[in-house]
């Protein structure tokens, strides 16, 4: 994974799987709409379609007073979640990972459940969680002696240009060449 | 700016310089000087040989690549707000 494109959509997922999960771990049951619209009713039936479950997640049934908020939070979630070039399969174990780090009783339930759904076993969901949990002692550990990076000359710059752009002509002249970049992981 | 002065890889035993080594090996790269938190790790050589097997135990390939587990420590790092 040296090209940014899979750490952008790797981003993308994270901010909205935690946007996800603020809504649905807050107190906020009094705001799902006793007897949705029919257009928060057809959303809901793309949700229940792409997540094969019968239940609508509490994120989604949360924001359903406002039908066309709804569509548009939940086409930017089907979105991310979708296989592009990380898998559905890999984005549920993002989303599970960060549920666990952020403490969200939601999302760690509900990426736990999609993981399992979608075929993933004890052994692999316990490879994600130990992952989880030593990345949260090397970044306390980081963090309390102010540690500064020093692994970024380990990849090289991606030099590619945005989707459906071009590259700036300085650019396209060092593709190819080394740089240092920043730090992936601990 | 480390809160600790951090030690060169020659200011540790020598048994210690061999975990330094494999920390090389696992990351295929060559650094001048071991990255910083293998430093802090060796500091207590118990721990840190430990702390070490479990983090290479959680990250070899297995239900997931070596690439796909690199992603979620990432994500890990940025949703703890980590800047090393």
């Amino acid at each position: 994974m040296a090209a940014d494109a899979p750490w952008y959509e790797a981003a993308l997922l994270v901010g909205v799987t935690n946007a996800l999960n603020v809504v649905a771990d807050s107190p906020l049951e009094s705001l799902e709409p006793a007897r949705p619209s029919a257009e928060a009713e057809s959303v809901f039936a793309e949700i229940r379609d792409f997540y094969d479950r019968a239940e609508v997640p509490s994120a989604f049934r949360r924001v359903a007073g406002d039908p066309g908020y709804l569509a548009d939070l939940w086409g930017a979630a089907r979105r991310v979640f979708t296989d592009n070039r990380l898998t559905r399969r890999h984005k549920e174990a993002l989303a599970f990972a960060v549920s666990v780090t952020t403490r969200s009783p939601f999302g760690t339930a509900f990426h736990l459940g999609e993981l399992r759904r979608l075929g993933v076993g004890e052994r692999g969901v316990m490879e994600v969680l130990g992952v989880t949990q030593m990345f949260s002692s090397y970044t306390k550990i980081a963090d309390t002696l102010q540690l500064e990076p020093d692994m970024g000359d380990i990849a090289p710059v991606d030099h590619s240009p945005a989707p459906g752009g071009a590259a700036p002509a300085s650019r396209a002249a060092d593709r190819g060449r080394a740089e240092p970049r920043s730090p992936e992981a601990p | 700016m480390p809160t600790v002065r951090l030690r060169d890889a020659s200011e540790y035993p020598k048994p210690t310089q061999k975990l330094f080594e494999v920390a090389k090996s696992w990351f295929n790269y060559d650094f001048a000087e071991p990255p910083a938190m293998s430093r802090v790790m060796a500091w207590d050589p118990e721990l840190g040989a430990l702390h070490g097997r479990a983090m290479k135990r959680a990250m070899t390939p297995g239900e997931w690549t070596r690439a796909e587990k690199e992603m979620v420590a990432a994500v890990v790092s940025g949703v703890n707000a980590c800047n090393y």
